[in-house]
């Protein structure tokens, strides 16, 4: 596992250090903090992907979803005049629905998720184009900013973007230490002190690091602390909770899992449906992002979920993937679309360096696992 | 006459274990030789050796077709020797038809295309010639199994075949089935074309062998003209192994008389064919005791435990009690809960995570006991499983490691650690000592002594007879998914319990 983390921060690196040499203003604070907002979308839409894929299972009707929910939402504040914040709940609640049924149909029926999120893919598609009536649906009226248009255009002010940071760094040196101490107090071996200071020390710089330069431009923008906590919340469960465990059971050996007493059934299903409020904040994000609802919102945003996950090392036969990796995976692909739009190359050669590089990701992997 | 097909001093080795140790083995051309022993007597082995699947250089010893020797390096060798094996589980593709499969991968052409007319009309004489009665328009997965087989057999027979092997053809044929297939490999006979023919029904042997050959831990032990034998000659020659390990039950005293589970006139059917599977199985055992189970290889005996685990089967009559509260049909999830615990029999299929770690399979079932709040107590979980692995004494460095680079004697431990951490009353083991060596065995039987002596009741599925009268209080044999025998321990010998598993109940 660090091997593959190891390589990814390599790739990384390379890849940034490219950019770099070749269209300074790639490190420019305004293009730095467009690149997280980028980023912050994708990442947040794969790691919910890596939910589903972890027990074997794929969602190939996320970006229509993400058009779908984005629209709706628009669709009822615009049209309708609801308040921004009850459109927004609307919206989560339908897409909680649809991903609790289509798990369902997944596992009750023994349909493959292939199939049934295809379907889903097309339907909610032409959904979506319907609920906007194939026009473009504004989310702020008269440019006015309200809490729907404001998830992408906020940016915390520079004194709550270091508190953020000096709370994120309190807890991480608050729960190293107490892991610490539980397992001394059990007599099992823990890893070098130093070394675990030099982790925590090299997280905290990084992360104040990251505070500093998005402080030169507005500051922490409100998508990247929404990706922070949707991927805090997903590690915890895929690490710490039996649900997490069972995710990883399943995709592993399913059978196996049956009769290991996992609830097989119940647990990929949460997933669908989790899936399904990770799609509803993506969708208001991106629709946000775009500043109206518009057919081709959400187009292909699976895809890259998926790309993200497998070039993190995600294992499409379920039972392997990480947060960490999938967050690396979304940040090389956030980087090369970014810098690639940069140096102005046209879009026909973004859509064949974004497929190279996924196959280039996978074949380092299959080398790597062997 | 000279033999069509002979071995000659086969010695088959595997890893750790000697499969054939020496055997000669011949076959007559147009006759009907039946291979019998118990389960991993070494017949798969013989049978995988004649058709090409453990090719030449693998074994020791020469095997020889009309008297020439023959070499053969795959199944393409074997069959263009004229060698074909049935297998019990049949390779015939469901939406293709009957003459699209008898002809699948020699399909006559005509220039590019395939000659579909002819196909047909091949098919159909073929069929008629060895008076198979079959539509060759039929899709296969109109046919019942029997139907498969027939079809399998004139497949072989297209490729012109001499030699049919047929492994268990009748495992899941109803009667009448039989008598048609039987009818079928007689009339095969009178054309010349010879038989290895495997099966545990000894009826039907001697109903249609010209030989007997009995193997008992991969040897020949004994062949004979089948009119100049007795099924109980058979029967000894079956099980004649001595009892030799050393089974350290130590039977506890006194407390026997609380029932942990009981089982009354349990019906259950396969759900994809719903054909009964088990009938009428009624047992109980008790707190401290370890009861046996007993049969031959398709008997029910998996079926019985994966279904009141709630993993298998539909079940149509019958009621099951664990620990005094009854048990309706729930999921494995549920059972575990309510105390009763299952080590399968195929570790690797329904056992173990093979990607996961030691620990991760560990604690798997046991999860819900070790949640704080909604998140797994880490250190807690450490514990247990740190206590597990140090009491079964699973031979790895620690606990990180993948359970799939584990011996298979650890990694049952580990599967059996798993079923312990979930605090069971009652305890399943599905041929616990399979594939794992004598060190461990013992390990695991000394295990058993250790959970009954803490008063849990263990369920003993075993195909080894020596291990099961040694490590049981109590044994049922199971034939066809009917009990046909319980046997007190001292009552239970080798010869007694194979009639059971032959289908001869007692006093019939």
């Amino acid at each position: 596992m660090n091997n593959r983390l190891g390589a990814l921060l390599a790739a990384f690196l390379a890849i940034s250090l490219f950019f770099v040499f070749k269209v300074p203003d790639f490190v420019s604070p305004r293009n730095l903090s467009l690149l997280m907002i980028d980023f912050a979308i994708t990442a947040t839409l794969a790691v919910g992907m890596l939910l589903v894929i972890l027990p074997g299972h794929i969602d190939l009707s996320a970006g229509s979803g993400v058009g779908l929910i984005g629209g709706v939402s628009a669709v009822l504040m615009s049209n309708h005049g609801w308040h921004p914040a009850p459109a927004m709940f609307a919206g989560l609640g339908a897409a909680l629905a649809l991903w609790w049924a289509m798990g369902s149909l997944i596992v009750r029926q023994r349909i493959p998720a292939f199939i049934i999120t295809l379907g889903g893919l097309l339907v909610f598609k032409g959904l979506f184009w319907l609920v906007i009536g194939s026009h473009t649906i504004p989310i702020s009226v008269g440019g006015k900013p309200n809490l729907y248009s404001s998830l992408t255009t906020f940016y915390l002010p520079p004194l709550a973007g270091y508190a953020l940071a000096a709370i994120i760094v309190a807890g991480m040196i608050v729960s190293t230490i107490s892991g610490r101490t539980q397992r001394v107090a059990h007599g099992f071996p823990v890893d070098d002190g130093e070394l675990t200071f030099l982790r925590l020390f090299i997280a905290a710089q990084m992360l104040i690091l990251f505070v500093l330069v998005t402080n030169q431009f507005r500051g922490v923008p409100l998508p990247a602390v929404i990706l922070g906590a949707v991927a805090f919340t997903v590690w915890l469960l895929t690490q710490h909770t039996p649900w997490g465990r069972h995710l990883y059971a399943i995709g592993g050996n399913e059978e196996a899992a049956l009769v290991s007493g996992v609830p097989v059934e119940r647990a990929t299903i949460g997933a669908f449906t989790l899936m399904g409020a990770i799609v509803a904040l993506t969708g208001l994000m991106q629709t946000a992002y775009g500043g109206a609802s518009t057919t081709t919102i959400g187009e292909l945003m699976e895809l890259d979920a998926v790309a993200a996950c497998v070039i993190g090392g995600t294992s499409l036969k379920g039972g392997r993937g990480s947060v960490l990796g999938v967050l690396f995976g979304a940040l090389i692909m956030a980087c090369l679309i970014s810098g690639l739009t940069l140096m102005a190359v046209p879009p026909e050669i973004k859509y064949i360096a974004r497929g190279a590089v996924l196959i280039a990701a996978v074949w380092m992997d299959v080398k790597l696992s062997r | 006459m000279n033999p069509l097909l002979s071995a000659h001093h086969i010695t088959k080795r595997f890893p750790g274990v000697v499969a054939l140790r020496d055997v000669s083995f011949d076959l007559q051309p147009a006759e009907i030789h039946a291979l019998c022993g118990e389960n991993g007597a070494g017949k798969s082995t013989l049978i995988k050796l004649l058709s090409g699947i453990h090719p030449h250089g693998s074994y020791e010893g020469e095997l020889r077709v009309d008297e020439m020797t023959a070499q053969f390096r795959g199944i393409a060798d074997a069959e263009r020797a004229g060698i074909a094996v049935i297998y019990q589980e049949l390779a015939l593709v469901e939406e293709l038809t009957v003459a699209e499969n008898i002809f699948l991968g020699a399909e006559p052409k005509r220039g590019l295309f395939i000659d579909w007319p002819r196909v047909r009309r091949e098919a159909r004489d073929l069929l008629e010639r060895f008076g198979v009665d079959l539509d060759p328009d039929t899709p296969c997965r109109r046919l019942g199994v029997a139907q498969k087989q027939l079809v399998e057999i004139v497949k072989a027979l297209r490729k012109n075949s001499r030699i049919l092997i047929l492994d268990e053809p009748t495992a899941a044929l109803a009667e009448h089935e039989v008598q048609v297939l039987l009818g079928i490999l007689r009339d095969l006979r009178t054309r010349g074309i010879a038989c290895i023919y495997i099966s545990h029904k000894l009826e039907e042997v001697f109903a249609l062998a010209d030989r007997i050959t009995v193997l008992r831990d991969g040897a020949t032990v004994f062949t004979a003209p089948a009119f100049d034998t007795k099924k109980a000659e058979i029967i000894r020659h079956m099980v004649g192994r001595e009892i030799t390990e050393l089974f350290p039950r130590r039977t506890v005293a006194g407390n026997r008389c609380t029932p942990m589970l009981t089982v009354e006139g349990l019906t259950v059917a396969d759900p994809a064919t719903r054909r009964e599977r088990l009938r009428n199985v009624s047992f109980s055992v008790a707190a401290g005791e370890v009861l046996g189970i007993g049969g031959l290889m398709g008997a029910g005996r998996t079926e019985l435990l994966m279904h009141i685990f709630g993993a298998w089967g539909k079940r149509t009559a019958g009621r099951i009690e664990l620990a005094g509260a009854e048990l309706p049909a729930l999921p494995p999830s549920e059972v575990l809960r309510r105390g009763l615990a299952l080590v399968s029999e195929d570790r690797r299929r329904y056992g173990l995570i093979l990607d996961q770690s030691i620990g991760f399979n560990l604690s798997l079932s046991a999860l819900s006991s070790l949640t704080r709040a909604g998140f797994i107590d880490s250190s807690a979980e450490a514990v247990q499983n740190t206590a597990l692995f140090s009491s079964l004494r699973v031979k790895a460095p620690t606990l990180d490691v993948p359970v799939g680079k584990l011996s298979g004697g650890n990694q049952q431990k580990v599967v059996l650690g798993k079923a312990l951490m979930t605090g069971p009353k009652v305890i399943f083991l599905d041929e616990p000592t399979r594939g794992i060596d004598v060190g461990a065995k013992l390990e695991l039987y000394e295990l058993i002594n250790q959970l009954t002596d803490a008063g849990k009741a263990v369920v003993l599925v075993s195909s080894e007879l020596p291990e099961l009268i040694g490590m049981s209080d109590r044994i049922l044999m199971l034939h066809e998914g009917r009990i046909t025998g319980e046997f007190p321990r001292v009552e239970a010998t080798q010869e007694t319990l194979m009639q059971a598993a032959l289908g001869h109940i007692p006093g019939e």
